[in-house]
């Protein structure tokens, strides 16, 4: 095969995909090598994996990050969906109200941060004072600093800040669906719940499946908004994986260590990430 | 009858969802314009009485706030050009052509805008270093091609796919070369995929936090994000500021937003979904 017979469009692609591949493909080998080496760079096994797998805190940091993504993915699926399916009914003021629940997906992540650690204040917090008027708590929470609600709070914080997005999908979704559907049902005097759970659901499926993968991806990555709000805290209870990685490695600069953790973080998202592709590629298929 | 308690079933929620999307959001605009004595009051004071710019003058002449934005605003800027000259020629091979080894090609570029930051950033790390990158306007900027070069390659393949192939075929035929082809005739065309590319690139970049914690430490290379971020440290938490301060950031956005929503959001979309 000469040059000549190569197509034009590995040329035009060639310059991107040596960029990329010097940017994610070789970092990703140099991960790899990393984490069965030693600071000298010598072979070492598996240790730096036992090593960051036996750690105490190991246990509580898996938990925490299987808590918070399952957490957040629920929530900002339910109230996507609720919002996607309220924004697809007739009323005054659609339009307005449909840019004005982007505004939390379009606000930066990091101020939407501190925006929220704001409100959670535990003596001057917008979220205790309104608690406390309508009498569900009767004394300020710390609710970043309590070990028990910290995980619930940054959760809010993240379905808020997502949810608009599952609502946009699931509004584009349901207006391919065609009218005949709901015509059909309502000639029977089909409840709207019907509507929802018979029609509105089943034809959001292909939709819901790939944005819950993309969601749990992004959970996963989630290190903006608990890193900034609570740093891990308090005593590791908000800490994941993500930042897990980033600590070992910038604070306490344990580079193999930190390597062996990216690589496990690795493994188990490219599941993931390998589960959203066949979905995808199934989806363009149609 | 119906009508009413129709009206009433849906104002409600509607009523709901507006609130808690914009609340929080109203809530730190507020927050920014009120001075000391009325942030830390019980209960809580609605609305700032007078309005104060006492917040914006602290972050805006005595802090460093000024000096990020500026980092953030060359660092962004730079990555979403670096990242939209190689991704033009990449979409229009990816559109156009077909050959061994093109869908696979594609599903690293998805891998690669799936693939989560903190994956890499040990070994990124290295290399900066290594190449004296770190705390480098252009270290971030390369970095940040992570960040943009998949997204603008799966969107401007979506616009590029777009334009019809006849119209290509027809300049071919007329002699032009396929680089000619490109640059003046399909180029022009998918103005409206480059627009929302460059927003779509401005905005990850502009939001980005992981590779800017980790590779600009430094006071005079840090992005808004992270100065954003230590303010309430380096300050023993002065809220008022930090309000103002994110009111700030937020201002480049919401205005990119306010100017071009249909697109900004079809973007998003395209850029979650379709690439």
């Amino acid at each position: 095969m000469t040059l000549r017979n190569i197509s034009p469009g590995v040329w035009f692609i060639l310059p991107t995909m040596l960029l990329l591949a010097a940017l994610i493909v070789y970092p990703m080998l140099s991960t790899a090598e990393l984490s069965v080496t030693d600071a000298n760079g010598a072979f070492s096994g598996m240790r730096n994996f036992n090593v960051a797998i036996s750690a105490p805190s190991t246990r509580l940091i898996l938990f925490n990050t299987a808590y918070y993504v399952i957490g957040s993915v629920v929530f900002q699926l339910l109230l996507g969906i609720l919002a996607g399916i309220l924004l697809n009914q007739h009323f005054a003021g659609r339009s307005l109200v449909r840019s004005l629940m982007l505004i939390p997906w379009v606000v930066p992540g990091i101020v939407a941060a501190m925006t929220w650690a704001w409100m959670f204040h535990t003596d001057y917090g917008i979220i205790n004072y309104m608690l406390m008027q309508v009498g569900i708590i009767s004394e300020p929470i710390g609710w970043l600093t309590n070990p028990n609600t910290v995980m619930p709070a940054l959760i809010a914080v993240n379905a808020w800040k997502m949810f608009p997005f599952v609502a946009v999908m699931v509004l584009a979704g349901l207006q391919s669906v065609p009218e005949e559907l709901y015509e059909a049902v309502r000639v029977d005097g089909a409840s709207f719940w019907h509507e929802i759970w018979h029609i509105m659901l089943p034809q959001l499926r292909p939709v819901l499946v790939s944005i819950t993968l993309l969601l749990t991806i992004w959970a996963l990555d989630g290190i903006t908004i608990i890193y900034s709000i609570t740093g891990g805290g308090p005593a590791n209870r908000s800490m994941i994986f993500p930042i897990q990685i980033y600590v070992q490695a910038f604070e306490y600069f344990e580079f193999n260590r930190a390597a062996a953790l990216s690589v496990l973080y690795f493994l188990f998202i490219s599941v993931i990430i390998v589960l959203y592709m066949r979905v995808f590629a199934a989806q363009e298929k149609d | 009858m119906k009508d009413s308690r129709r009206t009433l079933l849906i104002s409600l929620p509607v009523a709901i969802l507006v609130i808690v999307a914009v609340f929080p959001f109203l809530w730190m605009a507020v927050s920014a314009f009120k001075p000391l004595s009325q942030l830390y009051t019980i209960p809580p004071q609605w609305l700032p009485d007078p309005p104060t710019l006492a917040n914006f003058k602290n972050v805006l002449f005595e802090s460093n706030i000024p000096r990020y934005f500026v980092n953030s605003l060359i660092i962004s800027i730079g990555s979403t050009f670096l990242a939209l000259v190689f991704a033009v020629f990449a979409a229009y091979g990816f559109a156009r052509f077909d050959f061994r080894g093109r869908s696979a090609a594609l599903a690293f570029v998805l891998i690669g805008q799936l693939l989560p930051t903190a994956t890499v950033i040990v070994p990124l790390y290295i290399v900066l270093n290594y190449l004296g990158l770190i705390n480098t306007y252009l270290g971030l900027i390369l970095v940040y091609l992570i960040l943009t070069l998949p997204l603008s390659v799966w969107m401007l393949t979506g616009y590029f796919r777009g334009i019809p192939k006849e119209l290509e075929d027809a300049a071919i035929i007329d002699g032009a070369s396929q680089l000619g082809v490109l640059f003046r005739i399909s180029l022009p065309l998918v103005t409206p995929g480059i627009i929302a590319v460059t927003l779509y690139s401005f905005v990850a970049t502009w939001n980005e936090f992981v590779f800017a914690l980790s590779f600009a430490t430094e006071k005079e290379m840090k992005t808004l994000p992270i100065g954003l971020a230590e303010f309430s440290t380096e300050f023993d938490t002065d809220w008022g500021a930090v309000m103002a301060a994110s009111f700030v950031m937020t201002l480049p956005i919401a205005l990119i937003f306010l100017v071009m929503q249909r697109m900004f959001v079809s973007g998003l979309m395209s850029g979650a979904t379709k690439g």
